[in-house]
């Protein structure tokens, strides 16, 4: 991206906003073009702000930003899409949150991640019509191979040895699992269910429209959650804060 | 602390301290600090005087009230206290200031709430830091028949909202929430389709 140009276009999707000031605002958007960048709108808090409702958490917008000397300044903001399905449903609100956190914290500020874009945009489409956790866990498995913290699922990682059909050992620190022969010294891991390597492997090479239609039960889901928050936190060496919240929303009646 | 104060060189030690303590407030950079530290060293001794009485009177006087939570200097509240308000009607707001919008306008004569926040779960937020449980007590111990909902209508917002709506599932509690539309003076061009739909939905006869 050249620091030349004053001005840009992108479309993004915005993640996150911090009021600032009196009724200033800066918000963290992943546009498809600019990757994520951080971008300031001045008085946007107040009722007669022309951009007001066309800048929110989970809106897909149109964006005019021109170049400032610390942070870069939205001009201008129309709506594309504001995902109302997902505003007023709270497990797919915690949902789309989570996915937004973890976006947040795994990329870098102006690198251009044009498939992590699509990836979202997928997820959220999803998302309208379904709050399934499998949608979830394919969107963090989905992000850490774009990213290039691909989980290593056809073999063993030390040996590139064939698994065979029974649990295996997954260690975050190799990458991947690691066959009974290689065990020794391979780092600490977790033996993982047949179900679950399959649900790992289906996860590399499904569209997120395939893989929200399979059959899992409750119990191997919760296996398969517990898994990729592992592998998530292994990598980004804590947790991420909202999925506390996404994990103990209270029932719906 | 001390190494921060230092680094106002050649300038007297209990100004420099004032300095620091006043570029801790929001919104207060360092310049806005200094200026304000040199205006209240040039003021009359009078004028500090009551600046620093209003201070600290306001930090022992001004307290929570033990119902609404909202900014009181008696427990509870006028607004709680007040016999002529329909307890039956609970208002839950984000912060104090929104009580204090509402009451200007003058038009609810119920009770409030002050939530102290919204649930924000990528800042780590949740409903253990807000004042959840201390309304989910007010709604248990009886006599409300209705919540309003007069929490901004943010993602956080609506979330905070669904999230108490849900808590209030198992009673019998009418749940409604501030209508949504175009403000006054709005421009139909510049305004977003969340707010139209919600315009339309919430239109009257004219």
């Amino acid at each position: 991206m050249s620091r030349k140009e004053r001005t840009y276009r992108i479309e993004g999707i915005i993640l996150r906003r911090r009021n600032i000031g009196e009724a200033d605002s800066i918000f963290t958007i992943l546009s498809h073009t600019h990757g994520k960048i951080d971008a300031i709108a001045r008085s946007i808090r107040k009722p007669r702000s022309k951009m007001r409702g066309h800048l929110e958490t989970l809106v897909q917008s149109s964006l005019f930003i021109a170049r400032g000397k610390s942070l870069d300044i939205l001009t201008q903001a129309e709506t594309i899409d504001s995902y109302q399905e997902i505003r007023t449903d709270l497990e797919k609100s915690a949902a789309a949150l989570y996915c937004f956190e973890l976006i947040d914290l795994f990329t870098e500020k102006e690198e251009p991640l044009p498939e992590l874009y699509k990836a979202l945009k997928d997820f959220l489409e999803i998302l309208k019509l379904t709050s399934s956790s499998l949608a979830v866990r394919h969107f963090e498995l989905h992000l850490l191979n774009l990213l290039g913290y691909q989980v290593h699922v056809s073999g063993c990682v030390v040996c590139d040895g064939r698994l065979p059909e029974q649990p295996a050992l997954l260690v975050p620190a190799a990458g991947g699992f690691v066959c009974s022969d290689c065990r020794l010294g391979s780092g600490a891991g977790r033996i993982v269910s047949v179900p679950i390597i399959k649900l790992l492997r289906f996860a590399s090479k499904a569209t997120l429209r395939d893989y929200i239609g399979i059959r899992v039960s409750a119990e191997n889901l919760n296996l398969f959650s517990a898994i990729t928050s592992e592998l998530i936190r292994y990598h980004l060496e804590r947790e991420p804060k909202s999925k506390y919240f996404l994990d103990n929303l209270p029932p719906s009646s | 602390m001390i190494s921060t104060v230092n680094t106002f060189s050649g300038i007297p030690e209990p100004l420099a301290r004032l300095i620091h303590e006043l570029s801790k407030l929001p919104g207060v950079g360092p310049k806005s600090a200094q200026r304000l530290a040199f205006h209240l060293l040039r003021a009359s001794e009078e004028s500090t005087k009551l600046l620093v009485l209003a201070i600290n009177d306001m930090k022992l006087q001004v307290g929570l009230c033990s119902l609404c939570f909202h900014i009181t200097e008696i427990d509870p509240c006028r607004l709680c206290q007040d016999g002529e308000r329909d307890k039956s009607i609970l208002c839950v707001v984000e912060q104090p200031l929104d009580v204090i919008v509402l009451e200007r306008v003058g038009q609810y004569k119920g009770t409030y709430h002050v939530l102290h926040g919204v649930l924000n779960p990528i800042e780590g937020i949740g409903p253990e830091d807000l004042r959840v449980k201390e309304f989910l007590k007010r709604v248990q111990d009886g006599n409300v028949d209705e919540v309003i909902m007069a929490i901004n209508p943010s993602l956080e917002g609506e979330a905070t909202a669904m999230y108490i709506q849900r808590l209030l599932a198992p009673y019998d509690i009418r749940t409604t929430r501030l209508a949504r539309g175009l403000p006054s003076g709005a421009d139909l061009e510049y305004t977003d389709a969340i707010t139209l739909a919600h315009a339309f939905e919430g239109r009257k006869t004219f």
